[in-house]
């Protein structure tokens, strides 16, 4: 069994190597390496293939491929690695199911298979998405709360503390996750969901430092909640992050590692970004020791993930941890338009039905690239939740379809698409609930998504 | 070696193009150690060869025809080709299309899109110094100075890392150094209203376009 030390020591004694050379001679390299033994190929005609041979030699190709290029450190600029007895083992060990919340809000998170019909966890929020007011942030939560299928609530990330921008390491960053905690469960008792968890503890914290300053029993955050520990892109880790993973675990606290493999990086295209997204989980598990999981392969340039290459990688990446692992995971979207638009839910409604007949579970965010501040609204992530229930169960041929039918409506605006409009603009401003013209806009896309075939729960 | 077949002027600059694209750094430098031997121009040969396997290069990025390690590696052969044009050319003939200090601000190690950047600049004739992520406010300055730099580039990726972009327009100004170079950021949560905030010159949505920018700013401020 690998522990945390043990993972410590290979980060202090593994073969050390230059970030480049791991970028470039290791990593990229033995990626492609792995896509051609494997012989996966990208299907364009099939954003969401149905052959479990292609999954299932993802799977495989990953395993390989993660013992071979490990995970780089950067700060001892040393590989950290694994051998294939020890993912297995890891893989074998691993939760197969973990309860959060507490009272009536309590919730058991399980993995699922490819057209499952059990519902999938419905992680609903702002996704970690930048806002500029702590009374934006308190709106949204206080009325993501109040999404009556909501497993857990993922807070928005402040930027600002009491108007001053926050920066990172510095004083200001702990205030910014103190408060995040803070308002965070206070806007839920006001929801009347106080026993909900919030599962991307703490969003503002981007240092280790804040992180543990905010976990302090006085603000509010509990053992029910979760808390996440990013990966850098591509499967590397640094101390700030690893000092993350040695807090929660010494607190026996559920950790979510999240992945965030990039589409036109060293990752090269689909069918790499599909194997690492799926040796990402791997490291998740054997560095961090985390409980769940959350991938969100994303494209290089568009910092969207609704393009056809971008909906296969979902589908085929979720097929190959389902298929072959008990594994907690989630699936996060990135889309290229904002709130109040058809084309944000046109493309989150392609992005979830293929991940949740892939089998797993999701949560919401990443609206608008994930980088405008204030792009966000209840609608989103209910509607999102919404379409996830709707997909489970449904049969992996019958998605392919209804995908295909939804991507022509929004492809050829990704590159310039409707940016929609911002909370303050769309959300009442003492309630924090969307104006008509949102709630005009969900309706009309559910019901072209119900002549289409997908039966709303 | 090459010596089997006398290449011509023109063939020449195709192959140095090609072996741009090809990212093979060893058939770059052969064809440009041809040039210097047939005393062919250099500066005509970074221009019809060189330069123009470079746009190629980034216009194959753009579209997503090859991949970031690709693109990278293109970016080596490039500047493996230029090592060797370049001490042939003389002082007053080096026509750089400029000199750019790159890197990541304070706080923040993300280098991907940082990387982008340096490599596309690097294929398109810049002089790039990059100075890597986490890079301290007055660590640009500085360099910006020690190699009279044109340009400027502030990558960040994270909402809470930003403000260091602002941090080294801020000490610029308080510095009275504001008017000697030109500001560009990037990254994720930088958009155009964050650009007309904290009062940079320049900001793209992509790292092809920035490159786009980084020119058009320069011949503006000439």
């Amino acid at each position: 069994m690998v522990t945390f030390l043990d993972v410590m020591e290979r980060a202090l004694t593994g073969k050390p190597c230059s970030e480049r050379d791991y970028d470039l001679k290791i990593f990229a390299t033995k990626l492609m390496e792995k896509v051609k033994e494997y012989d996966i190929k990208y299907d364009p005609e099939n954003p969401v293939p149905s052959d479990n041979s292609l999954a299932d030699d993802v799977f495989k190709a990953a395993i390989d491929f993660y013992c071979e290029v490990g995970t780089y450190c950067k700060d001892t600029e040393r590989i950290i690695k694994f051998d294939e007895n020890e993912i297995k083992e890891r893989l074998k060990t691993a939760p197969s199911k973990l309860t959060f919340g507490e009272g009536a809000d309590a919730g058991t998170m399980v993995p699922r298979k490819p057209e499952d019909k059990t519902l999938p966890w419905c992680f609903c929020g702002a996704g970690g998405v930048a806002v500029s007011s702590e009374h934006v942030f308190s709106k949204l939560v206080e009325n993501y709360a109040r999404i009556p299928i909501a497993n857990s609530i993922t807070t928005p990330a402040l930027t600002k503390v009491s108007g001053i921008r926050i920066r990172p390491e510095s004083p200001l960053e702990i205030l910014g996750a103190i408060h995040t905690v803070v308002l965070g469960r206070e806007a839920l008792r006001r929801a009347g969901r106080p026993g909900l968890p919030i599962m991307n503890s703490i969003s503002t914290a981007d240092s280790a430092i804040a992180l543990i300053a905010g976990l302090h029993p006085e603000f509010g955050l509990r053992p029910t909640d979760s808390y996440m520990i990013a990966t850098l892109a591509e499967l590397k880790t640094s101390f700030d992050l690893l000092n993350r993973a040695c807090t929660l675990l010494s607190l026996n606290l559920p950790i979510a590692s999240l992945y965030g493999p990039i589409y036109g990086g060293y990752c090269g295209g689909p069918e790499g970004t599909a194997v690492a997204t799926v040796a990402y989980h791997f490291m998740g598990a054997l560095v961090y020791q985390a409980g769940w999981h959350l991938a969100f392969p994303i494209h290089i340039k568009y910092i969207a993930s609704s393009m056809p290459e971008l909906l296969w990688v979902a589908s085929v990446y979720a097929q190959a941890i389902s298929r072959n692992t008990h594994l907690l995971a989630l699936y996060y979207n990135y889309t290229a338009a904002g709130p109040c638009t058809e084309m944000c839910l046109y493309e989150i409604a392609a992005q979830h039905i293929s991940a949740i007949t892939s089998g797993v579970s999701m949560e919401t965010g990443g609206i608008a690239g994930g980088k405008r501040e204030d792009y966000l609204t209840p609608i989103e992530p209910k509607f999102t939740a919404e379409v996830a229930h709707a997909a489970a169960g449904m049969k992996r041929e019958d998605a392919n379809e209804l995908v295909k039918k939804l991507v022509p409506k929004y492809v050829e605006k990704i590159a310039d698409p409707p940016l929609g409009m911002k909370h303050q603009e769309c959300c009442d401003f003492d309630t924090g609930k969307p104006s008509q013209k949102c709630w005009d806009i969900y309706n009309k896309v559910k019901r072209e998504l119900t002549d289409l075939g997908l039966e709303f729960k | 070696m090459s010596g089997e077949k006398t290449l011509s002027k023109e063939e020449l600059f195709k192959k140095l193009s090609e072996a741009v694209v090809a990212c093979d750094s060893e058939a770059v430098v052969e064809a440009a150690k041809q040039v210097i031997e047939k005393g062919i121009d250099p500066v005509e040969a970074i221009e019809k060869g060189l330069s123009k396997g470079a746009i190629e290069v980034g216009e194959k990025f753009d579209k997503m025809e090859i991949f970031l390690t690709g693109l990278m590696m293109a970016a080596d052969a490039m500047k493996a080709g230029m090592d060797v044009l370049l001490p042939h050319i003389s002082k007053e003939k080096v026509t750089k299309k400029g000199t750019v200090v790159s890197g990541t601000v304070k706080g923040d190690i993300h280098d991907i899109g940082k990387n982008i950047l340096v490599a596309l600049l690097r294929a398109n004739g810049f002089d790039v110094y990059d100075l890597g992520v986490d890079v301290p406010t007055s660590k640009f300055i500085e360099e910006a100075e020690r190699v009279n730099a044109d340009i400027i580039t502030l990558s960040a990726l994270m909402s809470s890392t930003i403000g260091g972009q602002k941090d080294v327009i801020d000490y610029l100004k308080e510095t009275g150094k504001r008017e000697k170079f030109i500001v560009m950021v990037g990254g994720g949560p930088t958009t155009r209203e964050w650009v007309e905030e904290i009062g940079a010159d320049g900001w793209a949505e992509t790292a092809t376009e920035a490159v786009k920018l980084a020119s058009e700013l320069i011949e503006k401020k000439k």
